[in-house]
């Protein structure tokens, strides 16, 4: 519990020349190392001492601050607004808040840097659903993972996602893994997981006849289930819509004007919002935000994962969730293994790689190819051939390597959901629950706080026609003759489906956008065929020129010019 | 209860074309259906020439190529459905059941006693090639960039890099010249070009484009556009070697790297395919292993050449209408080995059933300087042909007869063997 | 005297031979042809290459952007950008067929540049 502990503790790994202090609880960490794994040994060593959080401040010599990537746009037109609450961050966590805020009578405002919701982690992982077996027992992680798990059922009702309880098997590679049963089902108690069950060879060969043929029984785990996360935070989002938020994209929180101990106003590059309370779910920027408003008592250090997509045809031979049961940690992640999708692919991943950008999402072939020695072997029908794409996405991990979920202790009218990496979607309902129960309280102080009478839990959703039984298709198509028309041949996805997207309450406006909306150009094809038809959907919608039309936003722009128009550029001038 | 059609042939490409026809001509009821609005496939935007050369003993672009096809089918008032889209093939009491989907009947289900499918290809992606890096715009395969560009008039980038020597990658690296972008170059990972040695010559040499060959991309930079690649030359293995690694700035890389068989619409129906070609396995009626669906076109394997698409389609078309008729008594198909330099050959199997010519054709694995190719049943030599040239890019077709003998037992090979001068 | 020698690859046949031209003032000799084609494709690349060029033109249809045409033979390759620059003033502002004239007299040619495409089938305007 004392600065000696940590210092001790970072001269046992090595680091010499590092300066250990206490800030509001919390260690804090300086001096210079010469690499990045010096810097999260560091981070690792001072944790668990006993202080409220690690403050990493150690600098990594040729290597400066991480930039942000920051929104293009910077006007005035946000400036004055007033919001009961302003929420940083549109991921699921943000957006689950923002929609639970509006069960009471507050305005609520959710800014996003980015020009749509769920560009970050919240797409960027397996979608798994996690049972709340792995976390320890008795921390946060444990406590939202359960109970955001038992949640999912009726989230998914209300906001029409899919959600399917698939179930999960931990794959034992030695029989006599089986003896651990009695302290697995001890943990599963404790951490209030159901329906634990031990599996032996034979019986999981009968569920599931692909397995590994290495495999000695499993862990089964019936709680288990998967969900498209960016499915998930789009729901969300727009059900706060629905429910009377407002979504600001483009929109990055710069700073605070604090004031005795409470945020008054949230600077942005739109212009200055005025807020009675703030909430920070702003990803692996948590820490930043939480120093912008002089709060800041744990760091963010961003952790890699890769995932590799397989054709929709290998979905056959899988029904639930592999993982194997690893004795020997591997790292800070749970090892990975295959997942199945709603939408009916196999993922295989993720790894874990410490690395010092928050927003790299750059792949290596090194993560593929320990994907596939590691994982894609639990399955014996998959073959590297069936992979048609890969992503990387960024853990926003703490090195107490726990959740924050918490009004802060120096600012009266800020409250934390920061350090949410998996299973953080699993946990994202319980943790929306509580974080605006713990908003409601800090302004019940100052306002009264009552429920929203006009508050509709249930998403007004656009139909799905894939999802439909035909019956239902045909009455559409004759309502509405776009439906009919198929643009992403590999997905099944119609123009009527992606020109609802376009024009929905919370409007996907790019490639990347329809994508996570309806998943126009996620199939095998990866977009070959449909993107000329959506850039053309989308500037017909929009009444933009298609050479206006991005990928992911502004500087993304897909095309360059139209032919045979204006200057020549090859050939010498001519008109 | 009949059925709604005869012959069901499911794509209105060239070889979809070809095969209604062929099917019509048999005096069978057929129809087409097609997915997009304008039939024609992928020739409608493959607007260079030398298409036809000989089927129609001329150099056609691939438009006029195509009304040349559509014609024929129109003129025999065969039933098109446009802009429909096949959600799902089964079988029902009548035949095959293809439930279907467009924007005037809504969702509808046709009957067929046979099926074709004409389902084309899709082209290989670049992390399909196991690219790595950032995921920018900017990057498109080749087919896109030949859509944007000559269907809706839009150039992609300024400053161009083109992977893979395929020739549609060659042919956009002078489309992409002429509309006023840059092609830095054409990089290779192989050490021979993958092209016809004709677009070689008038894509690259004509514009000064370079090509490397042995030399592939192995990463992409840039957030939101692609800002450039790295451009890495390779071993004998392909494997990139990072100290000779080179950055290239650039806004496009075009993806010019595979083309694969699309035919995942007929899995449901347990048809085998033959991991060679990524199509069906046929014999020489080129009927699949499921009785009544035949396959062709570039679905079938990918041509270098359309008119070996449309005479595939003729086959497929006229044995389709024949097994729609029930005059066609099915033998039991045999294999036919493969020997020496052979990547693939189609057909792989014989029907000694089947009456009249075989039609085949084959690609070699690795470039062949006099080579000579044999066809035997048991013992007995049914052709033996020699090439000055065999190339892997290059397609080559073989036509022999089974001439009617009873074939029970018989061991079918095809051999492909460099012929040593003087050994 | 003007000499230079260009290595070719003929591209009249499969066969792909290398050849090798040596230009002598006005005459060409020709080594690694297998066939008098070989010459014959030889002399004239050096000479005076030509080729057929195929492109697009501007319409003013929405269903139908852009026309394909091509020059009805072949034009010198070193007049190509000159053609496209001369195609890129032109817009198609009526349903024309395939095979019909766009260009009469391409840069002076003397050939035409003619629709590939069919525009009089489409319904809206």
């Amino acid at each position: 519990m004392t600065l000696n502990q940590v210092r001790a503790a970072l001269a046992r790994v090595g680091l010499v020349g590092i300066e250990a202090d206490e800030e509001r609880g919390a260690v804090v960490l300086t001096g210079a190392v010469a690499s990045w794994d010096q810097y999260v040994s560091a981070g690792y060593a001072a944790a668990g001492q006993g202080f409220r959080g690690v403050v990493n401040r150690v600098e990594v010599s040729g290597l400066g601050q991480q930039p942000m990537a920051l929104p293009k746009k910077a006007d005035g037109s946000l400036d004055g607004l007033e919001y009961d609450v302003v929420v940083i961050g549109g991921g699921v966590i943000g957006c689950a808040i923002a929609r639970e805020l509006t069960r009471w009578s507050l305005s609520v405002a959710l800014l996003e840097k980015e020009e749509d919701v769920a560009k970050h982690a919240s797409s960027r992982n397996n979608g798994m659903v996690h049972p709340g077996f792995a976390p320890t027992p008795g921390s946060r992680k444990a406590y939202y993972n359960v109970r955001g798990n038992r949640l999912y059922d009726q989230v998914a009702d209300e906001l029409g996602f899919r959600f399917e309880r698939c179930g999960s098997l931990v794959l034992l590679s030695a029989s006599w893994h089986r003896l651990l049963y009695p302290v697995a089902a001890r943990r599963a108690r404790r951490n209030g997981v159901d329906g634990l069950g031990l599996l032996g060879r034979r019986a999981v060969l009968s569920r599931e006849p692909n397995v590994w043929p290495g495999q000695r029984g499993a862990f089964y785990l019936p709680s288990a289930g998967i969900v498209a996360p960016y499915e998930v935070t789009a729901a969300y989002a727009e059900n706060a819509l629905q429910n009377g938020a407002a979504i600001h994209l483009n929109t990055v929180a710069l700073g605070f004007t604090v004031h005795h101990g409470r945020i008054e106003a949230v600077e942005t590059n739109r212009g200055t919002i005025r807020a009675r309370a703030v909430v920070n779910a702003a990803g692996v920027w948590a820490d930043r935000v939480a120093e912008l408003a002089g709060d800041r008592f744990f760091t963010i250090h961003p952790r890699k994962g890769s995932i590799a997509i397989l054709d929709k045809k290998t979905a056959v031979h899988q029904s639930m969730v592999f993982g194997l049961l690893r004795l020997k940690g591997v790292g800070h992640s749970k090892g990975g293994g295959i997942t199945r999708t709603v939408e009916g692919n196999l993922l295989i991943g993720p790894n874990a790689i410490e690395v010092p950008g928050r927003e790299d999402y750059s792949t290596d072939p090194t993560d593929l190819e320990y994907l596939m020695t590691h994982h894609l072997s639990l399955n014996v029908k998959l073959r590297p051939s069936d992979i048609i794409t890969y992503f990387a996405g960024v853990r926003a991990a703490t090195f107490e390597e726990e959740f924050i979920v918490e009004p802060s202790r120096s600012i009266a009218n800020l409250v934390h959901a920061a350090g949410i990496q998996s299973p953080g979607l699993a946990a994202a309902p319980a943790i929306a629950a509580d974080v605006s129960e713990m908003v409601a309280a800090q302004l019940a102080r100052q306002m009264e706080v009552r429920a929203n009478p006009n508050f509709r839990s249930r998403r007004q959703v656009s139909p799905r026609l894939a999802q439909l039984p035909l019956t239902e298709r045909a009455r559409l198509i004759r309502q509405n003759p776009a439906y009919g028309r198929i643009v992403c041949r590999c997905e099944t996805i119609s123009e009527g489906e992606v020109v609802d997207a376009i024009n929905s309450t919370l409007p996907a406006l790019t490639l990347d956008g329809l994508k996570r909306r309806v998943r126009t150009g996620m199939g095998r094809c990866q977009g070959g065929f449909c993107t000329p038809e959506l850039i053309s959907l989308i500037a017909r919608e929009t009444g933009q020129p298609p050479t206006a039309v991005t990928k992911s936003g502004p500087g993304s722009e897909l095309l360059v010019a139209e032919t045979k128009v204006g200057a020549t550029n090859g050939g010498g001038g001519h008109q | 209860m009949k059925p709604h059609c005869d012959v069901m042939v499911i794509g209105a490409g060239p070889a979809g074309l070809a095969a209604a026809v062929a099917a019509h001509d048999q005096g069978v009821r057929v129809c087409l259906v097609e997915r997009e609005a304008r039939p024609g496939g992928i020739l409608k935007q493959c607007i260079h020439d030398g298409f036809g050369i000989l089927r129609y003993e001329s150099k056609l672009s691939g438009p006029e190529y195509a009304q040349c096809e559509l014609e024929q089918v129109i003129d025999r008032g065969i039933e098109i459905f446009p802009e429909t889209f096949l959600l799902s093939l089964g079988r029902g009491k009548t035949g095959f059941e293809l439930t279907l989907q467009n924007r005037w009947q809504g969702v509808f289900t046709l009957t067929a006693a046979a099926l074709v499918a004409a389902t084309g290809c899709r082209e290989r992606t670049g992390r399909q090639i196991l690219l790595h890096g950032t995921r920018p715009a900017g990057v498109y395969t080749a087919g896109t960039v030949q859509r944007l560009i000559n269907i809706d008039g839009y150039l992609p980038g300024r400053r161009c890099v083109i992977l893979g020597s395929g020739d549609i990658g060659l042919i956009m690296a002078r489309r992409l010249v002429l509309e006023g972008a840059e092609v830095v170059g054409v990089y290779e990972i192989r050490d021979e070009p993958s092209g016809l040695t004709r677009n070689l010559v008038q894509c690259l040499d004509d514009y000064g484009i370079p090509l490397h060959l042995s030399t592939t991309v192995t990463r992409l930079h840039g957030e939101k556009r692609l800002e450039g690649v790295t451009v890495c030359p390779v071993d004998a293995e392909n494997r990139p070697d990072p100290a000779r690694a080179q950055y290239l700035p650039c806004d496009t890389l075009v993806l010019s790297v595979g083309l694969i068989p699309e035919n995942e619409i007929l899995e449901p129906l347990g048809v085998e395919l033959d991991r060679a070609t990524g199509g069906a396995l046929v014999d020489q009626t080129l009927m699949t292993n499921v009785p009544g669906v035949f396959s062709c076109g570039n679905a079938l394997h990918v041509s270098d050449l359309v008119d070996h698409v449309s005479e595939s389609g003729e086959i497929a078309g006229r044995w389709a209408a024949t097994h729609a008729r029930r005059v066609r008594r099915i033998g039991a198909s045999q294999p036919i080995a493969l020997e020496g330099e052979l990547l693939y050959l189609v057909p792989q199997r014989l029907d000694p059933q089947a009456k009249g010519p075989v039609n085949a054709w084959f690609r070699s694995r690795r470039t062949l300087r006099q080579a000579r190719l044999e066809v035997w049943a048991g013992e007995r030599r049914l052709l033996e042909r020699t090439y000055p040239l065999v190339r892997p890019p290059e397609m080559e077709r073989i036509v022999f007869d089974l001439d009617g003998q009873a074939w029970a037992g018989q061991r079918f090979r095809v051999i492909l063997r460099e012929v040593r001068s003087g050994g | 005297m003007d000499e230079r020698t260009r290595a070719l690859v003929c591209i009249e046949c499969p066969q792909g031979c290398c050849l090798a031209a040596k230009q002598h003032g006005d005459e060409v000799k020709v080594t690694g042809n297998r066939c008098p084609r070989g010459l014959e494709y030889a002399r004239r690349e050096l000479v005076n290459p030509c080729r057929t060029l195929t492109t697009t033109v501007r319409t003013t249809f929405r269903d139908y952007p852009r026309l394909p045409v091509r020059t009805a033979g072949e034009i010198p390759l070193a007049r190509v950008f000159e053609a496209m620059a001369a195609i890129r003033g032109v817009v198609v502002d009526r349903r024309v067929q395939s095979g019909e004239v766009i260009i009469p007299d391409l840069i002076g040619t003397g050939v035409a540049l003619i629709a590939t495409g069919d525009l009089s089938h489409q319904e809206e305007g």
